[in-house]
């Protein structure tokens, strides 16, 4: 694994802005995964666990938590980009999620310049289901160099 | 204000509830925090806190949206770090700032009070090591 990784992160230091990283796929999304990520994040709003609070609050069933998303789109990119070089990470929640949703991360380089001493990247990231929906968005700065 | 230790166990715990539990996460005392980790401030402090501030309880009113947690969506989160990455071992001194309220219309035209406040983590010498953007909205039901 640590081997794969550093491999990932020495193809990566050719990163070109177009350049795209492989896709990787989460889920589907289970009552599992949702409350696993809302016990290690503390954010236990019932409205991610609890389909009768959801309902109430006009939602069909309970929905996933945007973090949980985020968090994926995180672990997608340090797969890639290492552990140690994230600058910046932004993530903007477009659409809901509900259990049974299979979601796709990609991840696409806009950018890549100088900061200091360092050469960082720019992506653009996404986290889409199956029917084309994004469900976060965002974009982050990770350091190659 | 709080201190928030930066614990090696939590940062395995949250790997692997991100589907991220590699050894760089889970088996180095030293882990750095993955990108999203720092939401795990909760536990230490109560994070919006400037979401029952005055100026937000009052645009809720005056917009008819309840200001609970069934009504709030979070928006965005943006992290972004100075320096070295925290990682385990360090204690971070957090503070809490909102930036502002607007208020605005979803698509279906009910009315959303949009909140942006930052979080801001720095090191035992004082140092900003890193700083979370939030933004946060309540929205009023649909009507049924």
């Amino acid at each position: 694994m640590s081997e794969l990784a550093s491999e990932s992160v020495s193809t990566v230091r050719g990163l070109a802005a177009g350049s795209r990283l492989p896709e990787r796929t989460f889920g589907p999304v289970t009552m599992t995964d949702i409350v696993r990520y809302q016990g290690a994040s503390g954010d236990m709003n019932p409205i991610h666990h609890d389909d009768e609070f959801a309902r109430a609050a006009g939602f069909p069933a309970a929905i996933s938590v945007g973090m949980l998303g985020a968090g994926w789109l995180a672990a997608y990119c340090t797969e890639h980009l290492g552990e140690q070089t994230v600058r910046r990470f932004r993530t903007r929640f477009s659409s809901v999620v509900f259990r049974g949703d299979r979601l796709t991360a990609s991840a696409e380089v806009t950018r890549r310049f100088e900061h200091g001493a360092e050469t960082r990247v720019e992506l653009d990231i996404r986290l889409r289901k199956d029917d084309g929906t994004v469900v976060v968005s965002g974009s982050a700065e990770f350091a190659v160099r | 204000m709080a201190l928030m230790p930066i614990e090696r166990g939590k940062i395995r715990e949250y790997a692997t509830a991100t589907a991220a539990a590699r050894p760089a996460y889970t088996d180095d005392p030293k882990a750095p925090v993955p990108p999203t980790f720092l939401a795990t401030v909760v536990f230490w402090t109560p994070i919006g806190e400037t979401l029952r501030s005055p100026a937000v309880l009052r645009a809720c009113a005056a917009a008819g949206v309840p200001a609970d947690l069934g009504s709030l969506l979070s928006l965005e989160q943006e992290y972004v770090y100075h320096g070295p990455l925290p990682h385990a071992g360090e204690t971070l001194r957090t503070a809490e700032r909102l930036r502002d309220v607007t208020v605005k219309r979803t698509r279906d035209d009910r009315a959303m009070i949009v909140v942006r406040f930052t979080v801001e983590f720095r090191d035992e010498r004082g140092d900003l090591r890193a700083e979370c953007n939030y933004t946060s909205a309540y929205v009023q039901r649909e009507r049924r």
